[in-house]
């Protein structure tokens, strides 16, 4: 089974984000990055999938030069080998926009099946993969915790709302969303970093893809959130604490 | 009638026919020692060059050599009877190999050691006593390991042990034997018979089993790595730790096959002591058994048939069976270099292990917090930033930062730096140090957590710190150093016991019994500064095992991440014994053992003593106001 594993390298979960002068992106000068989670269990699962059934997983992701980090961390924790394509303008576009880079990379390796993650940390559109399944005119589904292979393709458990799960089965080649949580994540090893430098990594220029740039939606601003809440302690016997809650309701927040 | 003579008898003449026995015989015996002798140090020499072996600084090794050796220091003080015993039998060996010489020359007539004149007289009287002495410690000895039995010499009784006992015995009672016979006595012919004999038996059976310590232990003590647990550098692109055979070095091989099996390290294991798989001495052993079977250079895997993942990953890295170890064999850098095999590979697979180092990949801290929390206390606490002015950087460690008690004890210390007017400032990030991963064998992000810290010290421009922990004391000053140059360090025990002039005693005094934290003590020598400063509170008592005795929290070695032991807990074992010193207060030196003693009186009930670090009772002596 020959995987394709779409990843995108995202600002690390505890960075101090500042947003840049342009106001519609953060700056990113200080930032460290990582891969985005969703993503690392698409990646677990095509490498548990590869381990059961053999084959080959090639992670691909676009991005500046730095992207090249956390491709060198999926070929450490066993990818085969990573596409590079390098893009220094992915926060200017839109989901359609890195879709069609992404689309663009993998439809000539004509894999048996495409896994990203559900949706970014950072921006959280959660469409790019769909898009993907678009473009590539495959079938798709979302939000997936497990694969398994069947004689004629694979069947799928979905997360559903309150806990309840489906199970989807469909041909192959397809595209999965996959959700956080679905597997133990490996660790990445000192020999995985090792031979992961000898392992092929392909650099794609964007424009070579011939994808357009051109965004359809357009990001005006962001903001950071604003702190709201304050937490006030009523002090007094209960029945006075009880007393002045009843004013806090129905003066400040009225509710009451 | 017996009567003694003034030198022990000599025979007076020997036969052709003896001398061709004994030549055959001698040859025989060398020719049997040598058979046996020559694969064990083939194997040795065979294992890999150890990539960081550094004879100087030669006096240290000149030092550790002639007291731990020829003094037999650690023998007789961490076992002083059954050390006394063993002493007694090594000086006698020694005084003997003069004398044995002698009594093989003999027979040729080329006796060097004139009974008659003074100097042979005295050292034959030398000689006499250590013989008397070694006689009775061997029978000693004996009874011990065939009578009393205890449970770390093993289950099985070592027949061969009884045996050397027995030919050690009969060297020096023949040898003794020798003063109460004339020298022209047909049964000073027998005699000398009898003692050679024995000495020609004995050697072939020295290079079996455990006695082979005769020849290697002195050698592994002179070769030792150098330091305290050390944990030598990886070579190169292909090496991960001790995977198989290839990777065992000659400095493993030599000690795996010096190991005595005294026991004294599983004596003293916190895992051994609270009913878990592993025995240290098992572990040294497995090691020589690997050796035995598939020698140095072989690709099957060293956790396998001869020793057990599980028992590799359930050591605290304490060190006491290093410490305790008499013939130089170095256990922790062999468990963690089993472990990195393990880690660096992939080949471990743990549920609380993976979340860790996830953690630790992902964000910044061993507790899987998010770095907001470390900065809200911060903040909530007003601690000045370090900026370069101050004259200590603060080192919180993600106890300091993150865990509530470590929370604690950074504010009294706080309280106390601010009363002595030490100008001090933590930093604005911080990562974990890597010590638990560090000892769990993960290189690769023990080496990005080093640099990264080491990076942020760097550009902070900082040149002395301070922390409440031992861990990362241990780690920032040994570890980092692969990667690096950091800056000073220090627990905060020493640096307390500095400004104790300055100090006010408390009030009330109260009776404290004092924890020893491994990486302070065995790792780091500091023993009596932190018992200085928890003297300002009150009495100090000490607990059975106390020092470079003292049994370990069960924290250390990542195990504190690791989720829960087999067996009983080594925190409830360790606490126990410290509540029944009748003490109020048990005091520790560090966040970990803090934490895992707190759960462990928890687990006790009512009644159960206070537990503060010492720190804590540095403060309490301060005016409640505080501020400066």
């Amino acid at each position: 089974m020959k995987i394709l594993v779409a990843i995108k390298q995202v600002p690390e979960r505890d960075a101090p984000v500042r947003i840049g002068a342009s106001g519609k992106w953060i700056e990113e000068a200080d930032l460290q990055f990582a891969l985005n989670e969703p993503d690392a269990y698409a990646l677990e699962e095509a490498l548990q999938l590869k381990d059961k059934h053999g084959g080959e997983v090639v992670a691909v992701s676009a991005g500046p030069e730095r992207v090249g980090s956390t491709l060198r961390e999926a070929l450490a924790k066993g990818a085969d080998r990573a596409i590079h394509i390098v893009c220094d303008d992915l926060g200017e576009r839109d989901a359609l926009g890195v879709a069609r880079l992404l689309a663009g990379a993998i439809k000539p390796e004509d894999p048996d099946l495409v896994l990203t993650g559900l949706q970014s940390e950072d921006l959280g559109h959660g469409q790019t993969g769909v898009i993907v399944a678009e473009l590539l005119g495959l079938p798709h589904a979302t939000l997936i915790l497990h694969v398994e292979k069947t004689e004629t393709g694979i069947k799928a458990k979905r997360e559903m709302e309150e806990g309840w799960f489906q199970f989807i089965e469909t041909s192959t080649p397809a595209v999965l969303t996959m959700q956080s949580g679905g597997n133990k994540l490996r660790y990445a090893t000192l020999m995985g970093i090792k031979r992961a430098k000898t392992k092929e990594m392909r650099q794609i220029a964007a424009a070579e893809l011939g994808a357009d740039a051109t965004p359809t939606a357009v990001l005006e601003s962001i903001v950071l959130p604003q702190k709201k809440k304050s937490t006030q302690m009523l002090s007094g016997s209960p029945k006075e604490a009880a007393a002045a809650l009843v004013e806090k309701l129905k003066a400040e927040a009225r509710v009451l | 009638m017996i009567s003694l003579y003034p030198t022990p008898a000599e025979p007076q003449h020997f036969s052709i026919s003896e001398e061709l026995l004994f030549a055959i015989l001698a040859v025989l015996s060398i020719y049997a020692f040598w058979r046996r002798f020559s694969p064990i140090l083939d194997r040795i020499l065979k294992s890999k060059k150890d990539p960081d072996f550094h004879l100087k600084p030669i006096g240290k090794r000149i030092r550790d050599f002639l007291w731990e050796v020829l003094c037999q220091a650690k023998v007789i003080r961490q076992r002083p009877l059954p050390g006394l015993a063993h002493a007694f039998v090594f000086w006698a060996f020694c005084a003997f190999l003069l004398v044995s010489l002698n009594h093989c020359a003999t027979l040729f007539g080329a006796g060097f050691l004139n009974p008659a004149g003074d100097l042979g007289r005295l050292y034959f009287y030398l000689a006499a006593i250590f013989a008397l002495a070694c006689a009775i410690g061997i029978a000693g000895l004996f009874a011990r390991r065939f009578l009393v039995r205890p449970r770390w010499l093993g289950e099985k009784l070592s027949w061969e042990s009884g045996l050397i006992a027995l030919l050690i015995f009969i060297l020096m009672v023949t040898y003794l034997a020798a003063f109460f016979i004339p020298d022209t006595s047909p049964a000073a012919h027998a005699l000398w018979w009898t003692h050679t004999l024995t000495l020609l038996a004995f050697l072939p059976v020295i290079p079996h089993t455990k006695h082979l310590h005769l020849v290697l232990s002195p050698v592994t003590v002179f070769l030792s790595r150098g330091s305290f647990s050390r944990i030598p550098p990886l070579a190169g692109d292909e090496d991960f730790g001790l995977v198989a055979g290839g990777d065992l070095t000659q400095i493993v091989s030599l000690q795996a096959y010096s190991c005595v099996e005294c026991g004294r390290c599983t004596e003293h294991c916190p895992a051994n002591n609270t009913g878990k798989l592993l025995n240290p001495k098992e572990i040294v052993l497995g090691l020589r058994g690997y050796l035995n079977e598939y020698g140095p250079a072989s690709e099957q895997p060293l956790l396998g048939k001869y020793n057990a993942q599980e028992a590799v990953f359930q050591c605290t890295t304490c060190g006491a069976c290093e410490f305790q170890c008499p013939v130089g064999i170095e256990h922790v850098p062999i468990l963690v270099g089993l472990r990195r095999g393990a880690v660096n590979t992939g080949a471990w697979e743990d549920e609380h292990g993976g979340k860790l180092f996830l953690a630790l990949e992902r964000g910044s801290n061993a507790l899987g917090l998010s770095t907001a929390e470390r900065d809200r206390f911060i903040e909530k606490n007003a601690l000045p930033i370090f900026d370069g002015s101050q004259e200590y950087c603060l080192w919180l460690g993600c106890m300091g930062a993150y865990d509530p008690k470590g929370r604690e004890i950074v504010l009294d210390l706080v309280r106390v730096l601010n009363h002595l007017g030490t100008s001090y400032g933590v930093l604005r990030k911080e990562k974990c140090t890597g010590d638990p991963v560090r000892r769990l064998g993960n290189d690769l992000l023990f080496q990005q957590l080093a640099e990264s810290n080491l990076d942020a010290l760097a550009q902070n421009k900082v040149k002395k710190m301070i922390s409440i922990c031992p861990h990362c004391v241990r780690t920032i000053q040994e570890d980092w150093k692969e990667y690096g140059q950091p800056p000073a360090i220090e627990h905060h025990s020493e640096f307390l016991s500095r400004h104790l002039s300055q100090l006010q005693p408390a009030q009330n005094k109260q009776k404290i019994v004092f924890h020893d934290p491994c990486y302070l003590g065995r790792y780091r020598n500091v023993y009596d500064e932190p018992r200085s400063v928890a003297a300002l509170a009150g009495q100090l008592v000490e607990a059975p095992r106390s020092r470079e005795r003292s049994f370990c929290c069960g924290a250390g070695g990542g195990l504190a991440f690791l989720g829960e032991e087999t067996g009983e807990r080594v925190s409830h074992k360790r606490a126990a014994e410290l509540a029944a010193t009748g003490a109020e207060v048990i005091a520790a030196g560090c966040p970990f053992c803090n934490t895992m003693f707190r759960d462990a009186l928890a687990a006790r009930g009512d009644g159960a003593p206070q537990l503060v670090d010492i720190a804590q009772l540095a403060a309490r002596g301060l005016p409640r106001s505080g501020a400066s």
